[in-house]
Order: structure tokens, then sequence, then C-alpha cells
């Protein structure tokens, strides 16, 4: 696969505020790559570079092939960037509001009026275009920033935070619209905070924290690494705190915390199998009410490498 | 007793709000450095009038004459300044309600409405009042030669004090209320500026002027000062310097019917008149507030949208078919969408309505003329001289004269003999008088031996016409260039604001497509604004050759109401000084991170340029000793160009002294397509310079 977007050393200075810090990335055509990582990490400071909206301080970003800064002009229309903001004009209708952008990527006659037309069906905006941008809700104005980049049809796409502040339902349809451009081919880089929906949606990721990349890869292997171990959650009718003790003097089990409710029980590095519980409490006489495996997610491996637990 | 006390202290001398602001600004090494600048420029005036006023240093008469004339710049640089800071730091207060997150946080505290009011006029007009009270010792440097009372220095503060007072508390009002918009900050500035200026014409029409009994000659005079004196900063202040020719008339000489208390004071003491009913309807305008701030600031909706609602004017569906947009989608945008694109719309041809109605309306009243107050007048028909009988009408309703022509009859006109019939013509009164029948012995009459007449009076005279025809086009021109500069400067922040920059700037558009895109636009958008003072000109230039061709043919001395050749340059120069106004304003906007700041800074600096081109024009053209040199200075400016186009007999009488008046015209149109290309070339070095800067000025200020 050809890389697509490619960092080298990117590196972003607010005068002392650091906002980037030699950011190594790189991303394949296809790729539907999720940035993530805490308010102020530098997320937007890295899609804004490659949208050539910003100059990196030092080291070098290419799209395509392309440098960002010495060859922005070859860049621009092979992009699509939605910001996480929606930028309104004032007394435009939806259809204009596409028109306008169509002729400022040089879309011009009857190509503009199809192309528009597939974007609004696209999108399912057509019922919608003769209402003003400015009052469309927020859910509508995001499906409407997906469109406008998708006009010229472009390679890439720079998604900042495209499904902020939507309610659950502008959400998944949101989702549905980028899984259909992703079924297109196109090469996304969506930052958000909704964690378990980009693990739904991207086959990497990029963990960000204060301008530097921690992680890049397939979520598949931050998942494995953040896994530091078996860690179960057991319930029993009643006295609790006797099979606690008991469970204790298994040396497979490294640690069992619990409360009220249930128990926290760590095994040990390397041990998977966790069948004897069961068996041990069965045999015991306590009444098992419940035996699960914490499940590790993007979320906790976010938790953890961000607190800097996954190395 | 002291709960009274302790509200009123709480009020104003410890107002939290205030107290932050007096702290902040006192420390700011901003506010530091405009207050020295300031005062630079008011000891750089006082230096300036001594060193070239022209007095003996031993003459206390002489000091005190110059005295009174430095008191006469410090008064009005002093005035100007407010006039112009004012609605700059007073405007902002509009949309603080929508952009200010601190406002709703404020609300919630137990501060009263009248500290959050007060507080907030006060502290925006802190500024201007330090800037007001640092002038104090300045102005005292009058006092050393004498000359200057203090009741008028005192007036002459009182006056600028107002002037913030009611600048800020109209802004306020307007916040509270919910009547404005970001917008709004412009039309304010707009009002203001049409307030100052559109009163400032209106006082020199006489029909606002008081009609006096002089005792003397037992005859009425018009009055100098006029109704509107005593409503207008200027005017107001120019009253205090005992100026001969501005003096207000005594109460005691006014009519008796206007002698009584308010209409009296505003006619016979404008400024303490001005000064007074200024803080009186400050005070007004934010007692309202002051009582229902909470009420309205929990009030969903707007006055102008309650008003809607109760009278039943709904906005409906507000879905429309799309516009096509242009292959340049910027110069589209620009010229199309500005604004809200139908209030835009109605302003615009509303503009340009009432600006053609105006020019209408100045020619009818010209080519009209009144009613013969003096009985008798010649019609044109009467030209056709039946034999030697000419018919002599009646405007009172009585039956017409005859009057016998004899060989040798005499004709004048105006009181200058003209060679025959034909040359009276037209609406003329003619005095018959029984001196000038000739009879035989019997008694009969044989024919009449002179025939006097003299022009109708028309509905507008000459010179009124010239006056008003330069007023309204002045004023035209003036909110032309206001309107492009704010629509400019607010062109490229206000994307930047809403984040649409951000957009364009990642297609493909270059920064010279941009701005030329936007360039054109707000051409576009001009245009037809500018074809109003043209066109109103043209229409008074179409009337002239009408009339110098048909009407006046008798008429040696005929005088243009505008000089023909103002067909070419005028619009030359508008168009070239709204280009110019067009390219500051986006240079601002470019600069600036805010609208507020870029409109105000571009409208600051169009303003200023504007007012110190035409004053320096005018100088010139005032100059005994000119000539010429004022005539080509004066072309630069587009306000003194159309003085020289409309009225160069009152502006410039010294080159326009001889009845020929070709040379100083062929000047004027030289020196008019000189300065037209030296504005060319400054807009076209300013569009370049942006081209090559964009990409950086934009992205130092990306964040």
């Amino acid at each position: 696969m050809a890389v697509v977007i490619k960092t080298v050393n990117l590196t972003k200075r607010y005068g002392t505020l650091v906002a980037l810090s030699n950011l190594n990335l790189e991303i394949e055509e296809g790729d539907c790559f999720g940035f993530i990582g805490p308010n102020g990490a530098g997320k937007s400071t890295t899609i804004k570079i490659l949208a050539t909206l910003l100059q990196p301080t030092w080291g070098e970003a290419r799209v395509c092939d392309y440098v960002v800064g010495y060859q922005s002009r070859q860049i621009r229309p092979l992009i699509g960037y939605v910001p996480d903001y929606f930028g309104a004009y004032e007394d435009m209708v939806v259809q204009e509001y596409l028109e306008f952008f169509a002729a400022a990527y040089g879309i011009n006659g009857l190509a503009r009026n199809k192309i528009v037309n597939d974007v609004l069906e696209l999108t399912d905006m057509a019922y919608k275009r003769d209402a003003p941008v400015d009052g469309l809700s927020r859910g509508m104005k995001q499906r409407l920033s997906v469109g406008r980049v998708l006009l010229h049809d472009p390679k890439v796409l720079l998604l900042d935070e495209p499904a902020g502040n939507l309610d659950p339902r502008a959400r998944i349809e949101m989702r549905e619209l980028l899984k259909e451009l992703q079924r297109r081919d196109k090469t996304i880089l969506i930052s958000s905070h909704i964690l378990p929906e980009l693990a739904d949606l991207c086959n990497k990721v990029g963990v960000i924290e204060q301008g530097e990349l921690l992680y890049s890869g397939p979520v598949s292997e931050i998942v494995k690494r953040a896994k530091t171990g078996t860690l179960l959650h057991v319930a029993v009718a009643e006295n609790q705190e006797a099979a606690a003790a008991l469970l204790s003097q298994d040396p497979s089990v490294l640690n069992i915390a619990g409360n009220n409710a249930h128990l926290e029980i760590s095994l040990k590095e390397g041990i998977t199998d966790y069948s004897f519980i069961p068996h041990m409490l069965i045999e015991a006489g306590y009444k098992l009410t419940m035996l699960k495996e914490e499940e590790v997610n993007l979320e906790t491996a976010f938790m953890r490498l961000t607190k800097g637990m996954v190395q | 007793m002291l709960g009274i006390a302790e509200y009123f202290w709480r009020l104003i001398p410890a107002n939290p709000i205030l107290l932050r602001v007096v702290q902040m600004n006192g420390k700011r090494r901003r506010d530091l450095f405009i207050r020295c600048i300031y005062l630079g420029l008011l000891i750089g005036v006082v230096v300036f009038a001594i060193a070239t006023g022209n007095y003996d240093v031993g003459n206390l008469a002489d000091l005190a004459k110059t005295s009174a004339g430095l008191f006469q710049y410090l008064s009005y640089f002093q005035l100007g300044l407010v006039a112009l800071l004012a609605p700059v730091f007073t405007a902002g207060a509009i949309t603080q309600e929508r952009d200010s997150q601190t406002y709703d946080i404020l609300l919630a505290t137990p501060l009263t409405n009248g500290q959050i009011v007060l507080g907030s006029l006060l502290s925006r007009l802190f500024f201007v009042i330090a800037l007001l009270i640092s002038g104090i010792p300045v102005f005292s440097i009058t006092q050393i030669f004498g000359g200057v009372a203090i009741s008028s220095i005192v007036q002459a503060f009182g006056i600028a004090a107002a002037t913030a007072f009611i600048t800020g508390a109209i802004a306020m009002a307007i916040a509270v209320f919910k009547v404005g918009s970001r917008r709004t900050i412009f039309s304010f500035y707009l009002f203001v500026v049409a307030y100052v200026v559109g009163l400032y014409f209106l006082d020199q029409i006489p029909y606002f002027k008081i009609s006096i009994l002089n005792p003397n000659t037992n005859t009425y005079e018009l009055s100098k000062t006029s109704w509107f004196t005593g409503l207008q900063p200027f005017l107001a202040l120019r009253t205090i310097f005992h100026d001969k020719a501005y003096i207000p008339p005594a109460l005691g000489d006014l009519p008796k019917n206007l002698q009584s208390w308010p209409i009296g004071s505003l006619l016979s003491n404008p400024a303490g008149f001005y000064t007074g009913f200024m803080f009186f309807l400050s005070f007004v305008l934010i007692s309202p507030s002051m009582v229902f701030l909470r009420r309205l600031a929990q009030s969903n909706t707007s006055l102008r949208t309650w008003i809607f609602q109760k009278l039943r004017i709904g906005r409906g569906d507000r879905t429309r078919k799309p516009r096509t947009v242009w292959q340049n989608p910027i110069a589209w945008r620009e010229a199309k969408t500005k604004g809200s694109a139908s209030r835009a719309t109605l302003l615009r041809y509303a503009f340009i309505g009432l600006g053609l109605a105006g020019a209408v309306v100045l020619v009818w009243m010209f080519a009209t003329l009144e009613t013969p107050k003096y009985p008798h007048f010649i019609d044109r028909s009467s030209l056709s001289v039946d034999g030697n009988l000419l018919t002599v009408y009646d405007s009172t309703g009585g039956a017409p004269v005859t009057l016998k022509l004899l060989p040798d009859t005499q004709y004048m006109l105006n009181g200058k003999q003209v060679k025959d019939i034909n040359s009276l013509s037209g609406h003329l009164m003619v005095q018959i008088s029984p001196q000038s029948v000739q009879k035989d012995e019997a008694g009969n009459e044989i024919g009449w031996l002179s025939i006097n007449a003299s022009d109708a009076p028309r509905r507008l005279g000459m010179s009124q016409t010239r006056t008003a025809l330069l007023a309204l086009t002045m004023l035209e021109f003036a909110v032309i260039l206001l309107i492009v500069t704010n629509a400019a400067a607010s062109t490229v922040t206000r994307e930047k604001e809403d984040g649409t920059l951000d957009l364009l700037l990642t297609t493909p558009i270059t920064s010279r497509y941009y701005i030329w895109g936007k360039l054109r636009g707000l051409v576009s958008f001009a245009l037809p604004l500018v074809a109003v003072p043209v066109a109103s000109v043209a229409i008074f230039i179409a009337y002239d050759i009408y009339r110098s061709t048909i009407l006046e043919w008798h008429n040696g001395d005929f005088k243009w109401i505008v000089f023909p050749e103002a067909v070419i340059v005028l619009p030359a120069m508008l168009i070239i000084v709204v280009a110019f106004a067009a390219i500051l304003g986006m240079q601002m906007s470019l600069r600036s991170r805010k609208t507020v700041v870029a409109v105000m800074s571009s409208v600051g600096i169009v303003a200023g340029l504007c007012a110190g081109l035409g004053w320096c024009g005018t100088q010139f053209l005032g100059m005994h000793d000119s000539g010429y040199v004022g005539l080509s200075a004066a072309s630069f400016s587009p306000f003194s160009l159309l003085m020289m186009m409309i009225d160069p007999w009152q502006y410039a009488p010294n080159a326009f002294s001889d009845p020929d008046t070709s040379g100083p015209r062929l000047v004027i149109f030289i020196f008019t397509v000189i300065a037209v290309a030296a504005y060319t070339v400054v807009v076209w070095s300013m569009y370049r310079s942006m081209v090559k800067n964009f990409d950086m000025t934009i992205r130092r200020q990306s964040r």
C-alpha cells in the first residue's frame, strides 16, 4: 500500500508552547486512521498542518508525496478538510453553499449541478436544498460539512471531531456516512473523543498526548498491548470475604480486591486459564452468581496509554 | 438615609465593574501611550497656534486674541476626538450581550441593575473621560494670555462630555433592549456621522433660521443660528466662541411665541441647551435599562421580534430558491450575500430611490418659478407679439393687460437694458408704472416708453440649489464610503470569526483569486450606490443644457449649476476613492482578528483621510493667493472636487473671479485626472502587497 500521509519529526510551536513535538506518522492508502488524545494534545494542529492551514515550525509533512508548505497548491485538490466547527455563511441556502464550494474547486456548468445533486443524495439532504444553512441542526450541519468535502472527490479526508456535540441519532448517521466513504476507498484521518465508535470505524489509530505520539498502529495491536493481565469479576451469593480468602490461596492469583457487590481477581502474568475458580468455589459450597473477564477495549487502552501505563 | 447613601456609593464610586476598569486601564501601557499621543497632539496644536499667530508680544489685546483662537482650535480638536472615539469605545456594548460570556455571570451576581448598567456605561466611557481630564492642563494655557472666559472652557468640556455620554447611552439602550446585532455597530457609527453631517447642512438652509425683527431698520432678518444649532455638538460649540457670523439671538429678540422654555433656551443658548439636553436624554435612555435589565435579559425574544409578533408580521417559511453561483464564488458572495440579502437589497434600493428622488425634487424646485407676487407677468406666448401689442397677464386672477409698444420702447431685464422684446422670456414679472406710458395731448395712451421686467424668483434660488445639491451629493458619498469601508473591513474578519476562511484556504483558491474576487464583489456591490451622486449631478447637467439652450438663450452670463465635465471627472474620482476605501478596509480586515476592530479602524482612517484632504483642499481654495495651486490641491479630495464642480464661486472665489471659467476648469480637469491616476497606483500597490503578504498574514494569525 502506498503511504498517503507522512510526517517526519513534525514540530509546531506557538511561542514557548510546544503543540507538536517530533511527530512521525504514516497513513497508508485506504486506511481509516483514528487520531485520539486528550484536549490540547495536538490533534487539531496536526490536521491543520496537513490541511495546509498551518506551517510546521520544524519537520516535514507530506500528503500524497507533496510537501506541505512548498507544494500546498498541489495538495489542496487532493484533500477534504472538515474542521471541528461548522463554517456557516449568512444568507446561503444548502444548495448555494455546496455550489459555492464546488465553484471554489473549479467545478462549473452542468458538472456542478450533477455533483451537487449527487452529494445531496449521498448525504441524504436533498430535501433540505432550499433551507438556509445557518438554520440547520448541528447534525445536519455536520452532514453538510462532510458533503462539502466530497464535491471534488478528494483522495484524503481530514476530519476533526466530526461527531463532536452530536446527539446519538446524528452520531449513528454520521458513522454510517463515514463507513460509506470508507467503502469508496477514501483515506480518512479522523480525530474523535468517542472511542467506541472509532474502534468500530478505524483500522488504525494514533494516540497523542502533549504533542507526542505515544502509539500508532492497528487497533487490535493497541488493545493487545494494553492488556497487562487477566482481571476477573466474581460474585457469590453469600460470605464473599471467606470466598476471597479461599481463592487467594491459589498460586495463580496475584491480587484480590473487593467490594460488597463483587470481587476483582487479578491473575499472575501469563495465566489465561481461569477454570479453576468456579471449580474451587462450587466444591467449597459457594453459589457462584457472576464470573466475567474484563474486556480491554480502545477506551481502556487509551486511558492506560495516556497515563503512561503502556509503553 | 444611610441606605440611600450606600446605594449611591455602590452605584458609582464603589461599582466593582467600574473599579476593575479604572484599576486595569490605569496600568495599561497601551492606554498610557494613547494618552501621551493625545496630549502631544494638543500641545502640538498650542505650539502651532502660538508659532504661526500674528501678534505683538507686548500687546495684551493681540495676545488675548491669539489665546481665543488657540482655545477654538483646542476645543474643536477635543470635540472631534470625542466624536470619533466615543462611538468606537461604546459601540462594543451593542453586542456584549451576545459576545461576552461574562454578561450572564454578572446578571447572576447580587449586583443591582443600576450597578451593571452604569458600570458598563462608565467603564466604556472611562477612557474617553480620562482623555478629557488629561487635557485640562493644556486648556489652562489659554488663561495665561486672557481672552477666554473660564465659563467658555467649562462649556467646551460640557459639550464634549455630553457628546460622549449620549453616545454611550444610545449604545447601552440598544444592547439592553436587544434591538441590535453585530451589523448594528456599523449602523450606529453611520447614524452618528449622518447626524453630525446632516444637521450641519440643515443648519445652512435659511428655512430653518429664525426671522427676527431688527428694531433699527424695522425689517425682519434671519438669525445666524438655526433650530439645529443646539442639537449638534460642533454648531453648539461654535456659539461659545463669540463669532460674529454665528451669534445666537438674545432671548428677548426672539418672537414672543418662541421665548418660552425649552424653545427659548434652544434658540438663545444652544451650548447650554445641548449640554443639558444630552445629559437629560442620556438619563432617559438608560433609566429603563436600569429598571428592566434583568427582565429583558430573561426574555428570549428581542424587542424587534416582540413588535413583529404583536403586529403579526411573521417571518414565515424561511426556505427560498437557490441563486446561481458565479464562476468566481468569492465575488458572488461579496456581491450577493452581504448581510441579510433582503435587508441589504431593501436598504440599497431605498438609498438609490431617496438619492434620485432628492435630486429630482431639487431640479423641480430650481426649475419651477414661484407665482409672481407682483401681479403682472409675461407668458411665453406673449412674445408672439401681435403687431405692437404685448399681453401682460395677471397672476392674481385679473384680466390681462395689453401694452402698446413703440419703435423706441426700451426693454429692461433685471435692471439691464436688452435689445428687443424677444430678450424677455418665460415667467417674467413686469413692472407697470404710469411714468412709462407716453400719452398724446388728449391723454390717450400712445404706447409704452419702457418695459421693466425681472426674473420671477425660483422656488429654490441658484445659490440655495447649489448648497442643497452639494450637501446631498456629499452626504450620499460619505454614506457610500462608510458602507463600502464597513463591507470591506468586515469581509475577511467575519470569515475568520465564523471559520469559513479556513475552509476556503483548503481549496485551490489562490490569494490573488481570493482578494481579486473580494474586490470585484465589493465594486459590484458599490457601483449602483456610486451611480446615485453621479446621476444626481447628471440630472442637473441635463437640465442646465436645456436651460442654457432653450430657456436662457437671451442671458449672456449663464452660470452652470454643475459644470458639465463633472460627468467625466466625478465618476472617475468617486469610483477610485471607493476602491481605495475598499482596499484599505480589506487591508485592515486582513490584519485584524476582530470585525469591530477592523471596521472601527478602517472607518476612522477613511473618515480622517477624507476630512483631512477635504479640509486641506478647502483651506487652499480659500487662500487669496493660492490661485491654481489651490485648485490643483483640492482636486485630490472627492469632497473638495464636488465643491469645485458644484459651487466654485462660493468655495474658490479667487480662482473663479473671472467671468471666463475655462482656465480654472481645465486645471481642475487635468489635476483630477492626475489624482485619479495617483489613487489607482496606490490601490494597485496595496492590492499587490495584500496578494504578496496574504498567506504570511493569515498564517501568523492562525492558532
